[in-house]
């Protein structure tokens, strides 16, 4: 009778020691997975700063040099070659082929804005061409930083009753790149 | 009788030892302790090891990206080249491979740098679409030497890169004088024209080395294998240089490339026309654009470059016809 009364006694304690165990377990697993998720959100999230910095930088030495680039640049169709000027007639027919080009310069929206002469907002399609100021060639739905610009002249081939000439004015190229935080 | 047979039980049960199997006597703490311990060691080194490879993953692809992103300014506009370097503070191997799929193919950079002795692949691709990297398929060094030229045909479709490591010194032996003269301005270090040395690679416009470029006929055999080489006009060195420098699978591809960029920009000046003629501007360009597009389309390997570079030449005579000039 004593012997079973010991006997019941350590069992007990027994499974008390394996519940203690088992929820220690628990505790201690739970503080890993916790700090595994804070350690890997810090991670991530500067993971995230450095590609947005690098996509901003891209945004940046692009702005400068998208001018120059066959697609944008004025070559020698206005006379002598020249440079950071953009040939608005070749950017019109651009803008309708721009699914061809969503990934090509690694940035999230390309835009040129007219800024002399000052006119009101007309966003330039096909059928308001050349009446318009704010040409919207690229605009990938993403968050994006703030645009990187650089002054280019816009030229065109303008005809009035007589002549043929070449017409060129003051834009602003800008650049923005995905914002990926 | 009884009472004494169960003292003696009792005295015996009470002289035995209570670990009676003889090992140590590990109580509860103990046995935690060393499971959970043994646990969270292993898990300590298992999830370090990870994060230092995937720290060493991250720094590759930063690297890599930060390459492409250096290579921005190197877009020409007056200028018939352009020269830089990088120096990278680690002994590295740069990949270069080339993606032809897509609309314009994808330039792809791998990097593997030297960590503790040990060189750390990475699995991770850094991909530019507006980049044409002409080398060989693996470069090692710290210290790389760059230099870009305008590629037009006829009109300008892309600024050739050409990559070289600084460990690799080429030398052009009996080079026609236009290209000594543009390598002696470039003035790089390993690219020379004389006072060649042993360990150079030679490459040769007469004779037999391991680089040899017959300038006449547009071509170049290196390693066993012939790519062919042409430029509209007078420029016919930008792919030359470009075959010299790059592996033949490289050339061929980026070629390729180039050619979907030929396509589009056909295409491009082709509707240009169109609205160029509206204002007054006859030029009569759009079924030889056309042409040239679905040309450069059908674009297989630099055999055929010749047939594209008649029709890009015819192209470019005709554009001198025009009112207005497209490009």
């Amino acid at each position: 009778m004593h012997t079973m009364v010991r006997i019941r006694r350590i069992t007990k304690r027994g499974q008390m020691k394996i519940q203690q165990m088992s929820f220690m377990l628990i505790a201690v697993t739970f503080l890993f997975i916790l700090v595994g998720i804070f350690f890997l959100s810090i991670r991530l999230y500067s993971l995230k700063k450095t590609a947005t910095n690098l996509e901003e930088q891209n945004a940046m030495l692009l702005v400068s040099k998208l001018a120059n680039s066959p697609e944008f640049s004025c070559g020698n169709a206005f006379g002598s070659s020249r440079t950071s000027c953009v040939d608005f007639d070749k950017l019109i027919v651009l803008k309708d082929r721009i699914s061809d080009y969503s990934g090509f310069w690694g940035v999230a929206k390309i835009e040129l804005r007219k800024i002399y002469p000052g006119e009101e907002d007309i966003l330039c399609d096909e059928k308001n061409y050349p009446n318009c100021n704010i040409l919207k060639l690229l605009d990938k739905k993403v968050n994006t930083q703030p645009a990187t610009s650089n002054f280019v002249a816009l030229c065109r081939k303008e005809k009035t009753e007589a002549i043929i000439y070449d017409k060129c004015e003051l834009a602003l190229l800008m650049i923005s790149s995905e914002s990926k935080k | 009788m009884k009472k004494n047979t169960r003292d003696l039980a009792y005295i015996s049960r009470a002289l035995t030892p209570r670990n009676r199997s003889g090992v140590l006597d590990i109580s509860f703490g103990w046995l935690f302790a060393l499971i959970a311990g043994a646990v969270i060691i292993f898990l300590a080194i298992y999830l370090s090891s990870k994060l230092i490879g995937t720290e060493k993953e991250t720094v590759s692809a930063e690297t890599g990206k930060e390459i492409g992103i250096l290579l921005n300014p190197l877009e020409t506009s007056f200028e018939s080249a352009q020269t830089t370097s990088i120096s990278i503070p680690t002994e590295t191997r740069i990949h270069n491979t080339c993606d032809e799929t897509g609309s314009f193919g994808r330039q792809v950079i791998q990097l593997d740098q030297k960590n503790f002795g040990k060189w750390t692949k990475t699995e991770v691709d850094v991909s530019f679409e507006n980049k044409y990297i002409f080398s060989n398929k693996e470069m090692g060094g710290k210290k790389f030497y760059i230099f870009s030229k305008p590629f037009s045909f006829p009109f300008k479709v892309a600024d050739l890169i050409y990559m070289s490591s600084s460990n690799e010194r080429y030398c052009f032996m009996n080079a026609p004088e236009e290209i000594v003269t543009e390598l002696t301005n470039l003035n790089r270090s390993n690219l020379i024209t004389k006072n060649c040395s042993l360990s150079d690679i030679k490459v040769c416009f007469s004779g037999n080395c391991q680089i040899n470029v017959d300038y006449g006929a547009g071509s170049v055999k290196k390693g066993g294998k012939i790519v062919y080489f042409a430029g509209t006009g007078e420029d016919s060195k930008t792919l030359m240089y470009a075959a010299i420098f790059s592996d033949a699978d490289v050339y061929e591809c980026q070629l390729k490339r180039l050619m979907l960029r030929v396509k589009e920009l056909s295409q491009i000046y082709g509707d240009k026309s169109v609205i160029v003629e509206r204002a007054g501007c006859e030029n009569n360009l759009r079924e030889d654009l056309a042409k040239l597009s679905s040309l450069a389309d059908g674009f297989g390997s630099s055999t055929e470059l010749e047939l594209i570079k008649l029709q890009a030449d015819d192209v470019a005579a005709r554009k001198e016809v025009g009112i207005c000039i497209l490009w």
